[in-house]
């Protein structure tokens, strides 16, 4: 079995030879450049000292190269815009220290500038003559978003402000996405997880448009979600339009790769915080829900994709609308937010959702806790989430930065050890 | 008949803070004391925000704009609060630690200490310990420590310490909070409570400060 019959079937709620692995497959199932360099070294896959490509440079999310694909059992291959956060390409690398000291490369567009009190910025397309969007602080591991909001005159509130990282796919991307999919379709055996953007709707992410130079309309985190509250009627026209775009897309998008992608990464935007949810029950269904049926509904209309959702966050009672909504994953099972118990998911949802994620708490016990606690952790979530399929194992989010090297040997020894089914 | 004072109180709760505003206004030239808008009209509709926050019937948005309601509220009477010397019932120091950014749940807070009648210097985000221990020196009962971030709640022990190595740990309590923050790691650290969101962090310090 290759990987991605092994992640095709455990999509279908089907249990395999053993439960399917990503790393690397997203930005929201990667590692922090700092953490895949210590694992590289710990694996003895490097020299000390060899840089790690960051591939993502918002989060600073490390290249997972093949080898460690190959070290690790992963069976998912990403597909991602042509563009990252900052709005210019992965390419033209260059060398750069972490705050912590990790050798890196980045984009030739991470240009940076550091202020006085040792942050750094970073800026939209890596031009440094538009406004910075985005800044590390001194001894940091991430960018943040710089907030920088036009003034508002809630008379005079125009859609298309919002709208503008939001048109139809270009040429370019179309052939990037197609190129892509070939490769990795006929030149591997990974399924495929591809983000292609447009649909992810209100993504705290995205408002602050980090990629535009001089972005207009709503982008402030904070106005926002005020306005998924005090301007409803607005926010649900942005989204009326985001969605026609992006459903023109999809069809083209489809038109190039056609079902060589197993799973798309539909939204990104997070409901939960960490003891309940973001917004109440009746703004999902009114704002949101409407435009993810939408495109759920053409995504299975017309494709063989599977949907994916990623809601950070203690979301259990916003799950049956997830899953009315026509969402056939969800990543990345915040175990450690309020009211998300694992057996209680894997029993009430789990044969619906498919759990990407999940597999190790990256709130304490990655972080925090000792080689053998992180191996209980991992255990106990085979035991749990592996049982009739349905699980593709990828820790709760992101593993950040911080980690100490025996912790990540710890989480992946464990993962070879355990993942066979029958689950032990 | 609804008194100035009830509408302020359910315009605070509805988050319409154009409408508190002018309320406020009305209220002080009807001869209302700004302590008494203060007292009766802006604090007590926050407690009611806090306990539906906690009871999952208010949710980040609404809590937004009802904070943003009762600094709207707030903003004609500071002055004239200022000149009356009117004490604050406690001093709140609070701040996002070094190498986080992060700010809206923080922000939540102190608009909801504000709201209780604490007077708030927040420090904002990234805030080193030595700037925690400055505002201990200018005169804090509280010290509110807010996170986001796994990275960076060791950042909380160091505030911890180093108030303790500057002399200053027993003159303060010591608040933290934040998503990966908990109970268990409160005491970890030496911190003198953990607030769950921002109900319970304004519980918290008006139980440190003896404040029904």
């Amino acid at each position: 079995m290759n990987s991605r019959e092994r992640v095709i079937l455990a999509l279908n709620h089907k249990e395999t030879d053993r439960v399917p692995l990503d790393l690397g497959g997203s930005a929201v199932t990667g590692m922090h450049v700092s953490s895949v360099y210590l694992l590289r070294q710990a694996l003895g896959l490097d020299e000390p000292g060899t840089p790690v490509k960051v591939v993502e440079p918002f989060q600073m999310l490390g290249e997972i190269k093949l080898d460690l694909i190959q070290v690790l059992g992963v069976d998912v291959a990403g597909i991602n815009s042509l563009k990252t956060f900052f709005g210019y390409k992965n390419e033209g690398w260059k060398p750069w220290t972490t705050f912590d000291g990790t050798p890196v490369l980045v984009p030739e567009g991470f240009n940076t500038s550091p202020e006085q009190n040792g942050d750094v910025l970073q800026y939209p397309e890596g031009d440094k003559s538009a406004p910075a969007s985005g800044r590390m602080p001194e001894g940091g591991w991430y960018f943040d978003a710089i907030i920088r909001q036009p003034p508002l005159d809630d008379n005079n509130l125009n859609v298309e402000d919002n709208l503008e990282e939001f048109g139809p796919v270009s040429e370019e991307e179309l052939a990037h996405f197609g190129h892509e999919a070939k490769r990795l379709y006929e030149e591997t055996d990974k399924a495929i997880l591809a983000n292609f953007g447009g649909t992810s709707f209100g993504d705290i992410a995205l408002v602050p448009a980090t990629a535009l130079k001089y972005p207009k309309g709503i982008r402030d985190v904070e106005e926002w979600y005020i306005s998924t509250s005090a301007r409803r009627e607005h926010v649900y026209k942005i989204f009326e339009r985001q969605c026609e775009i992006a459903l023109e897309n999809l069809a083209k998008i489809y038109e190039v790769l056609g079902n060589r992608v197993t799973a798309v990464l539909v939204t990104g935007t997070d409901f939960g915080a960490q003891n309940g949810l973001f917004i109440s029950p009746r703004s999902y269904r009114e704002l949101f829900k409407p435009f993810h049926v939408r495109v759920n509904n053409w995504i299975h209309e017309n494709t063989q994709w599977k949907s994916f959702i990623h809601t950070c966050g203690s979301v259990w009672v916003l799950l049956p609308d997830l899953i009315d909504a026509g969402f056939d994953i969800f990543n990345p099972v915040q175990t450690s937010a309020a009211h998300m118990n694992l057996s209680e998911l894997k029993q009430e949802f789990g044969r619906q959702l498919t759990f990407w994620g999940g597999g190790v708490d990256t709130q304490h016990v990655l972080p925090f806790g000792t080689p053998d606690e992180v191996c209980q952790d991992v255990r106990e979530r085979f035991r749990i989430f592996g049982p009739g399929g349905g699980f593709v194992f990828n820790t709760i989010h992101n593993v950040q930065a911080g980690i100490p090297a025996e912790n990540l040997l710890a989480l992946y020894e464990t993962v070879k050890e355990c993942r066979d089914y029958p689950m032990q | 008949m609804t008194t100035i004072i009830e509408t302020i109180n359910e315009k605070v709760i509805l988050g319409d803070d154009k409408g508190v505003t002018s309320c406020v206004e009305r209220a002080l030239a009807e001869g209302i004391t700004a302590s008494t808008i203060l007292s009766s009209a802006l604090i007590p509709p926050m407690s009611e925000v806090g306990r539906r926050f906690e009871n999952g019937e208010y949710f980040v948005p609404e809590m937004l704009m009802a904070a943003r309601a009762m600094k709207a509220g707030l903003k004609p009477l500071k002055p004239i609060l200022a000149k009356s010397q009117i004490e604050p019932l406690g001093r709140v120091a609070i701040g996002t630690v070094k190498g986080d950014l992060h700010d809206i749940g923080k922000n939540l807070v102190a608009i909801m200490l504000e709201g209780s009648g604490l007077e708030v210097i927040d420090l904002g985000v990234d805030v080193s310990p030595a700037q925690f221990v400055n505002a201990v020196h200018s005169g804090i009962d509280i010290v509110a420590l807010s996170t986001l971030l796994t990275t960076t709640m060791p950042q909380m022990k160091a505030v911890v310490e180093t108030l303790a190595g500057a002399g200053l740990r027993d003159r303060v309590k010591v608040m933290v909070g934040g998503a990966p923050v908990t109970q268990a790691f409160a005491e970890e650290i030496g911190a003198d409570a953990y607030g769950k969101d921002a109900g319970a962090a304004t519980r918290l310090a008006k139980q440190f400060l003896g404040i029904p």
